[in-house]
Order: C-alpha cells, then structure tokens, then sequence
C-alpha cells in the first residue's frame, strides 16, 4: 500500500445560501497523519465528505495524487472512509464485512475471504471472522472497520471521529493502536476531531478549523507553542486573555495597556498604535512572584490540587486569572495578596478577533 | 407501577368487569356462529339443536363454487402482494429521501387510498379499467385492491426506512460497491424481514376483502364474495364450517405469534 | 430526486420514480378521475330527442300554414328561413337519436330522487352514530388495555382483541344474523321462555328493522376504535397520571386534562376509520338486509352499477359518498389539530 498526496484548490462549498467552507487550499503529503481539528460545525465533516466524494465542491478541485477527482463518485476514488458510527453491515459476518470491498471488485469469494483474515491478524482480531458485529466489543468493531477500510488498498484513509463513542481509556488507546496501524501501512491518514488530545498526539500536523475556514496548519507542538490566531489560541489548550490596546509596536514587540496595567509581549500580526488587541498567556507561564517583565498584583481565589501539578485562580481587576504550577513545597501556603508575573516572550499579542469559547 | 395504582380499587373492578363484557360480546356471536356448524339441522341455528354432526364439512369438500372462489382468492391475493410490495417499497423510498414539502404532498396522495371507502376505490378500478376494453373480473379486483394495500406495505416500509442507518449504505458506496450491489447487498437486506411481513398483511387484506371486491369483481367470485352471496339466499351450515375454519386459523396463529414472541423474550 | 439518484444511481432511481408513478396513475389519481369523470355526462336520452322533433315539426307545420296565409312579401321570406332553420335543426336531432349525445353538467347529482337523498342522509347520520357509540365504548376498553398491568395481562387482551378483528367482516357480520333472525338466538330464547310463538310465526322481525344494520355496524367495526387509541395511549407515560392524582386531580380530571389529549391522534384515525368503513359499508346491510332492503346508500350505488346498469348515476353518487368523507377526514384533522402523517399509524 501506497500513500498518495490530497491537495485542495481554491475548494468552497455552499449549501443553498449558505457557505459551509470558505475558499481553502490544503497540501496534505503523501503517508502523512494529518488531523483537522475544529468545534462541531466548523465544516471539517462537510471537507472530509468532500475529500471522499459524497460531496461535490461548489468551487475549486480536490486532487488525489495529482489527479483531478471531479465527477469521481465515492466509489471511484482511491479513499476508503472510516464512519463515526463506523457503518459496519449488521447483517454480514466479519469477515463479510471486511471482504466487502473486495466482493464489489469482483475478487473471488475464497481469495477474498483469506485477504480479510490476514487484514483481521493485522488489527489483532484473528479468528473472529465468523462472529457478527453485534458480538463484538466497541474496540473491537473499532478494528474491524479499519480492517475493512484496508480491504480495499486505499491511497488514503480519512476518519471521521471514529473513537468518540468509545470510554475514555479505550480511547487512549485506540489512539496508540491508530498510530501504529498508520505506521505499519504507511498511507495518508486524514482525521477529524473535535478533541484536541486526539489531534495533538497522533499527528504528524495539524489543521485547525472555525466557521468554515482553515485558520492554522501546523506540527502539534507548534500548533500549542505558536498559534498563529486568536481562536486558535484559546481553542487548543488554556489561555489567560487580556483585552486591551496598543500603546506601542514593533516587529519584536509591543506595548499594550490592559486592566492589569501596561504590559509587552510578542507581536501576532501588525498592529498600529490605538489597535485594540488581545494579549494571551498559557497558565503554565504565568510566575507566582514579581520577577519577569510584566507584574500585576492579584487576589488568590481558589486552589485545585490536580495531582502532579495545582491549579490556582486568581482574581485581579475583576479578572479571573488561572496559573498552573508543579506540586510541591512553593505551590503550599500561599498568601491571599500575590504579585503575579509573566515574561515578554510568554505574552502573545492578537489583533482583535473571534475565541473560541464565544 | 400497574393501572391499578394509578385508579382506586373500586374503580379498577368496574374497569375489569367491563372489559370482560365486551370481550364477552365479541366473542359471544362467534361462539354461536361456529356452534352451528356441527348441528345436523338444515338451517344454520343452535336453537334447534338436531346432534352433532360432521356432514357439513364434508359439504363443503364437494362445494366446488366454494373451492374455485377459494383459488380464486388465493391467485387475487398473489397478484396483489406482486403489484403492491414493489409499489409500496418505491413509494417508500421516493418519500424517505424527500424534502418535507414536496414529502407531505406525495405521502398524502399515496395514502390516500387507506382513508377512501372500499366501494370507491372498486368502483374507479372498475371504470378506469373498463375504458381500456377490461371488464370486471379477477384482474380489475387485484388492482382495485393493491391500490390500498400497496398503501398499506408503504407504511410499513416506511416505518422500517426511518429505522435505517443511511451510512451503511455509504459506506458500501465507500468501498467501492456500485449503486445496484448497494441496494442488492445493503438496502434489501435490511427491507427483507418487513417485506416478508408486508406480504403477509397484503395476503390476509386481499383474500378478506370485500367492499371493494363486490365493485370489481364482476361476473368472477372469490371466497368472500360467493360466501355474501349464498347469504343473501338460502342460508347453509356449510357456511359457518367456512366461519369455524376462519376461527381456527386465526386462533392458531395468534396462539403461534405469541409463543414465538415470549420464546423470543425469554432467549 | 437527487438524492434518490445519488443514493442508488439513476438507473434504480429511474425504476423507483417509475413504478411509483405507474401506481400513483394506474391505480389511484387515474381511475379516480374516470369516476369523476363518469359522474359527470350522461347519454341524451331517445324519448327526449324524439319528442323534441315532434315539436319542431309541428311548428313547422304552423310556420307553413302562417306563410301560405301571409301576404307580404318580406313576411314570406321570414318565415322561410325560420323554417328552413327548424328544418336543419331537426334533421341534426334526427341524426343524434339514433347516436345520443354525451352531455356534460351536474345533473347526475342533482336528479337524485328524494328517496335516494334521504337514505344518504339516515346513512351519514348512521355512520355518525356508530362512530359516536363506538367512540363512547371503546375509550375504557382502550384505556384498560394500553394501562393493563403486567406483560401478561396486555398479551391476553391484545389477542382477544384481535382474533375476532381478524375474522373475516362478513362471518361476523352473519353471526349477528344468525343472533337476530327469524329462528335466530333471540326468538329461539324468547320462544323457549314463551314470550313469542315460533310454531305460528310469532317471531320479533328484528332484520326488519334498520336498526339491525346498526348493531351488526357496531359489532363489525367498533375494533376499528380500539387498536388506534390503544396505540397512541401505550406511549402515554404513567408517571404523568401519577402526578396529576398526586397534585390532588379528580379522575375525571385526569382524563380530561392528560390522557384524553394525548389519545387525540389516536381518537381521530379511530374516529375517521370507523366513520369511512360505516358509510362505505356494503357488506353488512346487504347481508342484514339479505339484499331485500335498500337501507344503505352503498346498496343504491351497487344498484345503480350491476341492476339499472347507469354507470353515470352510480359514479355520481359514488362521488357524493367520497365527498362526504373527505370532508369527515378534513373536519376531524382540524377538530384534534393533527395531521395526514399523523393518522397513518
């Protein structure tokens, strides 16, 4: 099996008058395990719906391996699409399910059978062709989806939310299991989630989506360390925002008055003198003393001990302020009256725009 | 929880005792209808007790208007089950995958049917098929009668359809099947227990029927429309052995249907 | 259709579209239109058209002898041409009489014959009336049933309900005749207590007596009743009665206020199926009647179809029957506030 690239040109589509994906271009690389991150309705099952040809684009092209898939039903292109309710067939055995597509390319019923057990032993589920998917445990209808996905020897596989109906700790490790079938076959795997874990430990990168617009692509690292916008910021991981406005910028970084007095981070965009802005810092970044470039005295509100780390509220002009610092001796006794601190480099400073959480 | 604690103890009594009434009343005319049959006495009657006899049985083994009506029946009731499962089942699919709109106006026509007198609809059938030179007959009451039960087979199609997982079929399309193999492989699949129960409803509604068959008939008879007119003459026991066989049948299968289902809930 | 097509191909999609246009056609829009279509002519009739030329004869003969005794001139030729004109007409009418004209208009309606209103009338009224009493009885039976308690329980009732609803309507209707007959149960028991004398025809003529229909009517389709409101009121949460009696409501409260709304679709599907198989019904009066009577409209209309062989006045009054219960169907939907999809269970 062999990855192949996708790539989207210039793709929209509206539904009557309504736009579910603005004009997007997307390079997906062959072999990759690239996720699209968004809240429900953002439109990445419309673009992965897309992508498998249950829907034609209202604009722009979507090219598997370079070739154009326009007029491509879902049956003709080399992807094999993984449900979020998975679709196995109820009424066929396992094994069924997974020759399934081999049955639709004619391949003969005794070769076809002996290629879905070999994919079954790849899932971990030898032997259990016989069995009918209501016999199964969800993990384990889990795989044989994917082994049926595989069946067919597609270029790319897109997943459509797969895990989310199973429990927390089936999960965590479905996502290692994900990985691992994705490293051993080797092709494209394009996943959807609204779960940022999901996305920030499986893939190679990352895309994150909001009201039909692709707003960052990323590795996952940076994707949490740099966001590129304001929603991204606040959708992937904890953020404490100020609003405020500009005294002051350049390249490397400006001065914004907010609630907590005049502070300076870094620049995400060109901002003019009077812009109002919004000035983001991680919980993790945020000192328990007055000793980084920014200070601001805050009344220490409530403590929630986490286990390895503690989560402490803060309150400062009305403000609710949350740092997240390790266990241990300094996160004990605290006063009730504090200077809290962050550096210039931990602030990140947004032309104004929409969150994540409204 | 049980309806007695929802009425007082009184109440519930009075309930009880009606319910048994009217069961009492249901059952009472049938009772007297199929008692009749074993009477040696010429005129159906239990009154006039004259012994127990066989002999109308045996009548009606020789009653051969009476077994070509039942043939009869049984060929008009396969012409309806072939003309109104494909005809419920399209209809079932169109309205399944329709807009509300346009849905509600389609469903209301296809429904129609149900809501209109059996004479109506044995009468049009009757003109209709008669401008194309087909005069009352065999054919004219099968369609007269699938008009309806198509109808009917609809309803319970889309019953089933609204139950469907429409990925599945997606997903067949996903892996590469074709459109026919989706519908072979996937779509009939899950159709095909309501179609078997579907054939069943058409059969027991077509070899019942009457109001409309009387209309469309015309100069043929199936089993119903012979047994009206022999009672419209000379009344015969012969008759109610035809009411007891009914009886027994419908007892047996009530008795079958809930066994199988208490087995069912049992494993 | 789209969608239809994108689901299972344009081929399959083609066929679907098909064979449910054939059946809407074939089997319901088409033939319902050729009965209101024949319900709509009737052929001139021969007696009329003759007489008609005897009168234009005659006045030709008129105009002829008021010409010869003319004087004028002008008057001569004006009565020519009248008599020309009749001439022509009546030569026309000649050749119609041997081929009656097709006439459009409503008078198959309207020359519906006094009797005949009356009985769709007393039918309607009937109809109502079964509906009315079947309504009145089976609102209990039903409310036992959907609230039985116990598995058990339910599964008996249900069954005893059913095996009769599913014999055959003309063996339930011939029980009743054999209940009410001139030897029947009745008189055999009132003769038997010697009330009535059997050996000199003393009989009660029970069949005799419209009132017969009705009571076969009720027996025949009062399950028609039950099953639906049974039905809508198994959906009905118990809990909801509960806490109505908790919050201290009367019995007849609770009725009025929480079960007989949520029963609506079901009182009205009951109701409209009752009402239509009552006042379509052929089976029962033709066989209380033993066919001697003509106490139902449906029997007119049979009569007109396979006796006067007046296919016109048959589909006429055919259309009036189905007018009337579209109008119940209508009455009712608007009366319990619930729609088409509603009614079909």
């Amino acid at each position: 099996m062999r990855g192949k690239d996708v790539r989207l040109d210039k793709v929209a589509i509206r539904f009557g008058g309504t736009t579910a994906v603005q004009p997007t271009d997307l390079a997906i690389e062959a072999g990759e395990f690239f996720s699209i991150l968004g809240p429900s309705g953002c439109g990445k099952t419309t673009l992965l719906r897309t992508i498998s040809g249950f829907i034609e684009p209202s604009d722009g092209r979507v090219l598997i391996g370079g070739e154009d898939m326009a007029g491509k039903g879902p049956n003709e292109r080399p992807t094999a699409l993984i449900f979020q309710n998975l679709a196995l067939f109820p009424l066929m055995s396992v094994a069924e399910n997974v020759a399934f597509g081999l049955e639709a390319r004619g391949v003969r019923k005794r070769q076809r059978l002996a290629r879905a057990e070999e994919l079954l032993a790849l899932v971990a589920l030898e032997g259990y062709g016989g069995k009918m998917p209501s016999d199964l445990s969800g993990g384990q209808r889990q795989r044989v989806a994917i082994a049926r996905a595989l069946a067919v020897e597609p270029s790319v596989l897109l997943l459509d939310e797969p895990l989310s109906a199973l429990d927390l700790k089936l999960r965590q490790h479905m996502r290692a299991e994900l990985r691992a079938i994705q490293k051993r076959v080797g092709i494209t795997f394009i996943y959807i989630t609204h779960d940022q874990g999901e996305a920030l430990t499986m893939s190679d990168r990352v895309a994150v989506m909001s009201r039909g617009r692709i707003e960052q692509v990323a590795s996952a690292d940076s994707i949490y360390a740099d966001p590129a916008t304001p929603f991204v910021s606040t959708f992937v991981g904890e953020q404490n925002v100020f609003p405020g406005t500009v005294v002051s910028a350049n390249a490397n970084e400006a001065v914004v008055e907010t609630p907590v007095g005049k502070v300076s981070g870094r620049p995400k965009g060109a901002l003019a003198p009077g812009a109002p802005v919004l000035v983001m810092v991680r919980p993790e970044r945020l000192a328990l003393d007055g000793r980084r470039e920014n200070s601001f005295p805050a009344r220490l509100a409530e403590r929630h001990l986490e286990g390895a780390s503690v989560n402490l509220v803060f309150e400062a002009k009305e403000r609710r302020i949350l740092a997240v610092v390790p266990n241990g001796p300094a996160a004990r006794d605290l006063p009730e009256e504090m200077t809290l601190s962050f550096g210039r480099s931990d602030a990140m400073v947004y032309p104004e725009g929409p969150l994540a959480n409204g | 929880m049980s309806a007695a604690s929802t009425e007082s103890r009184g109440a519930q009594l009075v309930l009880n005792i009606y319910v048994g009434l009217f069961v009492l009343y249901l059952f009472l005319p049938l009772a007297v209808m199929s008692a009749a049959a074993f009477n040696a006495y010429d005129y159906p009657s239990v009154t006039q007790w004259q012994g127990f006899t066989l002999k109308w049985f045996v009548a009606l083994a020789h009653d051969q208007r009476l077994l070509q009506g039942l043939w009869n029946s049984l060929l008009v009731a396969l012409g309806v089950i072939v003309v109104s499962i494909p005809a419920g089942l399209c209809g079932a699919l169109i309205l399944t995958r329709l807009q509300a709109k346009t849905g509600t106006a389609l469903y209301s026509v296809l429904v129609s049917p149900v809501l209109t007198p059996g004479i109506i609809l044995g009468i049009s059938s009757l003109i209709f098929w008669r401008r194309f030179g087909v005069p009352g007959g065999l054919f004219v009451a099968v369609m007269a009668q699938s008009s309806f039960i198509a109808s009917y087979a609809m309803l319970l199609f889309l019953a089933r359809l609204q139950r469907q997982d429409r990925t599945q079929e997606e997903a067949a399309l996903d892996l590469g099947a074709g459109h026919f193999m989706v519908f072979r492989r996937i779509t009939l699949p899950f159709l095909a227990p309501t179609a078997f129960t579907a054939a069943v409803v058409a059969f027991l509604q077509s070899f019942e029927n009457y109001n409309t068959t009387v209309f469309a008939i015309g100069g043929e008879w199936t089993l119903v429309t012979e047994i009206a007119s022999r009672l419209r003459f000379g009344l015969s026991p012969v008759i109610n052995v035809v009411g007891v066989i009914f009886v027994a049948l419908t007892v047996a299968a009530a008795v079958t249907y809930v066994l199988l289902n208490s087995r069912k809930k049992q494993a | 259709m789209g969608s239809l097509a994108r689901a299972y191909g344009r081929p399959l999609a083609a066929l679907i579209i098909g064979i449910t246009v054939l059946w809407i056609l074939a089997l319901i829009v088409v033939p319902l239109g050729a009965m209101v279509e024949q319900s709509l002519w009737w052929k001139e009739s021969a007696g009329e058209t003759s007489l008609t030329i005897d009168r234009l004869y005659n006045d030709i003969a008129t105009l002829q002898l008021d010409r010869d005794s003319a004087t004028d001139t002008e008057k001569q030729a004006a009565l020519d041409a009248e008599i020309v004109a009749k001439q022509a007409q009546a030569t026309e009418l000649e050749a119609s009489e041997k081929n009656p004209r097709k006439i459009y208009g409503l008078a198959n309606f309207t020359r519906m014959s006094e009797l005949h209103i009356y009985i769709f009338v007393r039918t309607i009224f009937y109809a109502l009336l079964v509906t009315l009493l079947a309504l009145v009885v089976c609102y209990p039976l039903a409310y036992a049933v959907a609230l039985a308690s116990g598995p058990r329980k339910t599964v008996v009732l249900t069954v005893a309900l059913i095996v009769p609803y599913a014999i055959n309507e003309l063996l339930r209707v011939y029980a009743w005749l054999m209940i009410l007959d001139y030897r029947g149960v009745i008189n055999g028991v009132l003769g038997w207590l010697g009330v009535v004398d059997l050996d000199n025809r003393g009989w009660i003529p029970f069949l005799e007596n419209p009132s017969a229909v009705f009571v076969a009517m009720i027996y025949t389709y009062v399950l028609f009743m039950v099953f639906p409101m049974v039905n809508t009121l198994e959906t009905l949460d118990r809990n909801q009665i509960e806490a109505a009696r908790d919050l201290g409501a009367t019995s007849w409260r609770i009725h009025r206020r929480v079960i007989i709304p949520h029963a609506k679709p079901g009182i009205a599907v009951g109701c409209i199926m009752t009402f239509m198989l009552s006042a379509g019904s052929y089976s029962v009066p033709q066989i209380m009647t033993r066919g001697q009577g003509g106490d139902w409209f449906s029997q007119l209309v049979y009569r007109q179809f396979y006796e006067s062989n007046n296919w016109n006045m048959g589909s006429a009054y055919a259309v009036s029957l189905l007018v009337v219960c579209t109008l119940f169907i209508l009455l009712m939907m608007r009366l319990f506030g619930v729609g088409l999809r509603d009614i079909a269970k």
